[in-house]
């Protein structure tokens, strides 16, 4: 390069200007065109489902069971399946994990031995959701004994896989209360126990409930453990209890979804449409909740 | 008695306790400094001592119960005229016991139904002694617990040393979980390599399970899981990756580094709902429209006979139900690069873009692999969407029109099968499950680790 000043006024130069601002607009169109696909993606699936599932949703559907004949079928059994599952689940996974988190945040010393517990959290909460199924049909059904396909033994897989993810959120929950609230009770007189149950735990209980309602609304959604553990049966009546033999609402949509009758194609979406409307609610009233009682110290 | 029933006895009792001695206690107040703690734990520490004793006893009756209710149905004069053979006298006797419990229905062979009468006395004995036993230590529990009621009792102090070993309890389900995944699987492949040699599984390249053949020592030449470890790779570290990687790369740059906020704001959110939707909803939306189109394509582009089944097509859904994940693991990754960096470029004159490629992804690239092997992990555990779009034939193939097959999907088929469970094809189930187990393990924590040490550098 020679040592006299570059002159930004040659073609040359303009030239390679424009070259450079071309490839900024094809940059940034690059980027518009790959939230497009996803959102395109996503607005395809919704209106496929919709298309072809809007027609099928009516009481019969939404309050009838499991049948062969495509005219009659509804997910009334299913859907109750899943609320005895997400039941068992939510009384066993959100106790459990919000206790947990509280140990680990407040009291738990600093140990090889607690650094083993963090470890495995955050491993459970990456593995594969079939592998919690072959732990639930090794443990809960081979060894001890509960009876195959029914909630109690989904709801028991589905809250190993829920309670790390409850952990986590819990975890963040709790380290957001500043450290002054803590600090106030004790200076008072508060014992840590007392500090934590009655002061911190209260602040940070609006985002532990939007973690646990995420954490059920990917439970409710979860279709490969439940396959492993037996929940593919034909219910053509409602279970009447947790250790009744039931299936769940998106295992209801696979079994449909490999009926050789056309006519099931309009049940699976009218099904895959109800559960995403559930789920949304779910994921809704979590989204309320964040913003209603989230406080910003 | 029924479970139930016992449950609500005790929380009465334990409510009961909690009031007798938050009374008392009260009672003994004289003023200032006169306790040592509030009425309220004393009220807390009697009814623990009414309740933990005795839900123990009554857990540990539950347990003990059956065997003892076989052995003396056995001793009963009714059945001495069972057959000698433990297993089809135990059969009879757990049908009586089954009809006895639900009031008579089930006893299909005559011999249980001529137990009924006896067996039902039976159960009402035991059922009536661990009811007695759990109320005695109820009752005991609480007797003690009463009596700690004194002013100078600490009982504060004991009942949050109770709490604490309720938190530390908790805490132990998630390692107990993580023992439980490694000792079932373990456990039940260790009986699947009693059968089939671990080299013939890990390399032979014949799968075709068939869970009524005859164990011979030949069955490992038809169980060898290179194939399925080559679906699973092709569809979900490599179509799927192919999908996510770039789109949810760039949707990650468009919306940090480009979008107005108004934009952002509700882009991200509608992303992330493409991360919520169930992936049975993902698998059938394979099946019906895209599997379709697939076929349509490969059948334009001149192969002949293309299959609705696809390793293309479930890549496909795959990768876009990953874009979300691989997207906000880079967010973060490209949040992370200090300013000063992305500054000190644009202040030389470099344009956005040029910043974005040169500067700020070098810098982030750590934080975007590990990024991109937390979505491998991911993709390559992901049943429901194989299990419907990309079918059941172990091929190695590297045709993307071909329908293959993965890890997940054929545990999800042996174990969904009617076939015996002791039988070397359905246990191939769980060593399959032990692979990937160990394979989604040394990703995620390599992954974890990258990230730590990338964070600590910018830090």
């Amino acid at each position: 390069m020679s040592k006299s000043a570059p002159d930004w006024q040659s073609p040359e130069a303009a030239r390679r200007l424009a070259r450079r601002y071309a490839a900024e607009r094809r940059f940034r169109a690059l980027g518009v065109a790959s939230v497009s696909v996803s959102l395109l993606f996503l607005g395809f699936l919704l209106f496929v489902m919709l298309k072809n599932g809007i027609g099928g949703i009516d009481w019969a559907f939404l309050s009838g069971s499991d049948s062969t004949d495509a005219q009659v079928a509804g997910i009334w059994s299913a859907f109750k399946g899943s609320l005895l599952t997400m039941g068992v689940t939510l009384v066993l996974s959100f106790p459990l994990g919000v206790l947990a988190a509280i140990y680990l945040e407040e009291f738990a010393p600093r140990s090889r031995w607690v650094e083993w517990v963090e470890v495995s959290i955050n491993n459970l909460a990456a593995v594969p959701s079939i592998i919690f199924g072959l732990l639930g049909l090794a443990i809960f059904i081979q060894f001890a004994g509960l009876p195959r396909s029914s909630p109690l033994v989904g709801g028991l897989t589905l809250a190993l896989m829920t309670m790390p993810v409850i952990v986590i959120a819990a975890r963040n929950a709790i380290q957001a209360v500043p450290p002054s609230i803590r600090d106030a009770a004790l200076a008072v007189g508060a014992s840590e126990v007392q500090a934590t149950f009655h002061h911190v735990l209260p602040l940070a209980l609006p985002g532990i409930l939007t973690g646990t309602i995420i954490g059920m609304a990917r439970a409710l959604g979860e279709t490969a453990p439940l396959l492993i553990i037996g929940m593919r049966m034909f219910a053509a009546t409602p279970p009447t209890g947790i250790t009744d033999s039931s299936t769940v609402l998106p295992m209801q949509i696979f079994l449909w979804s490999g009926e050789i009758d056309r006519a099931f194609v309009q049940n699976t979406s009218a099904a895959i449409v109800a559960l995403l409307a559930f789920l949304m609610a779910m994921n809704g009233v979590a989204i309320y909740l964040r913003n209603k009682f989230e406080t910003r110290w | 008695m029924s479970a139930g029933f016992v449950l609500i006895l005790l929380l009465a009792l334990g409510a009961l306790s909690w009031w007798m001695a938050r009374s008392r206690a009260q009672a003994l107040y004289a003023g200032r400094g006169s306790l040592k703690a509030m009425p309220n734990y004393h009220g807390w520490h009697m009814a623990l001592w009414t309740l933990v004793p005795a839900l123990v006893g009554w857990l540990a009756w539950n347990a003990a119960a059956p065997g003892m209710i076989h052995a003396a149905i056995l001793a009963d004069p009714a059945a001495a005229a069972l057959p000698a053979m433990d297993m089809e006298r135990n059969a009879i006797v757990n049908e009586a016991i089954g009809a006895a419990r639900s009031g008579g229905f089930g006893a299909f062979r005559p011999e249980s139904a001529a137990l009924i009468d006896p067996v039902k006395a039976i159960l009402a004995r035991f059922g009536w002694i661990g009811t007695a036993t759990t109320l005695i230590l109820a009752l005991a529990g609480g007797a003690y617990g009463y009596t700690r009621v004194r002013r100078e009792f600490p009982a504060r102090t004991r009942v949050e040393r109770a709490v604490l070993g309720l938190l530390l309890a908790a805490s132990l389900v998630a390692v107990l979980t993580t023992f439980g995944i490694i000792a079932s699987l373990v456990f039940e492949s260790v009986r699947f390599f009693g059968f089939v040699s671990p080299i013939d599984f890990l390399f032979g390249t014949n799968w075709n399970p068939d869970p009524f053949a005859p164990i011979t020592p030949e069955i490992g030449k038809k169980l060898g899981a290179v194939p399925l470890f080559w679906g699973t790779l092709y569809i979900g570290a490599i179509i799927a990756m192919l999908v996510a990687v770039p789109l949810g790369l760039m949707s990650a740059i468009y919306l940090t580094q480009y979008a107005t906020p108004q934009f952002r704001r509700w882009a991200k959110p509608t992303l992330e709902i493409l991360a919520g939707v169930p992936t049975v909803v993902y698998g059938y939306f394979a099946a019906l429209t895209v599997a379709p189109l697939v076929r349509d394509l490969a059948g334009a582009i001149g192969i002949a006979n293309p299959t609705t089944e696809s390793a293309l097509a479930a890549g496909l859904v795959m990768g876009v139900m990953i874009i979300p994940f691989v997207s906000s693991m880079a967010d973060d990754s490209i949040a992370a690069v200090p300013n000063a960096m992305r500054d000190g470029s644009l202040a030389m004159g470099a344009t956005k873009s040029e910043t974005i490629k040169r500067v700020m992804i070098p810098a982030a690239l750590p934080g975007i692999v590990a990024g991109i092997m937390l979505a491998i992990s991911r993709a390559i555990g992901e049943t429901m969407i194989v299990y419907m779009a990309a079918g059941a034939a172990a091929r190695l193939s590297a045709n993307p029109f071909e329908s293959m097959t993965t890890v997940t999907y054929q545990i999800a088929r042996l174990l969904t099968g009617d076939g015996d469970f002791s039988h070397p094809s359905t246990l191939s189930a769980f060593a399959l499950g032990l692979v990937l187990f160990g394979v989604t393990l040394a990703l995620n924590i390599i992954a974890l680790r990258v990230v730590r040490r990338f964070r600590e550098a910018y830090e």
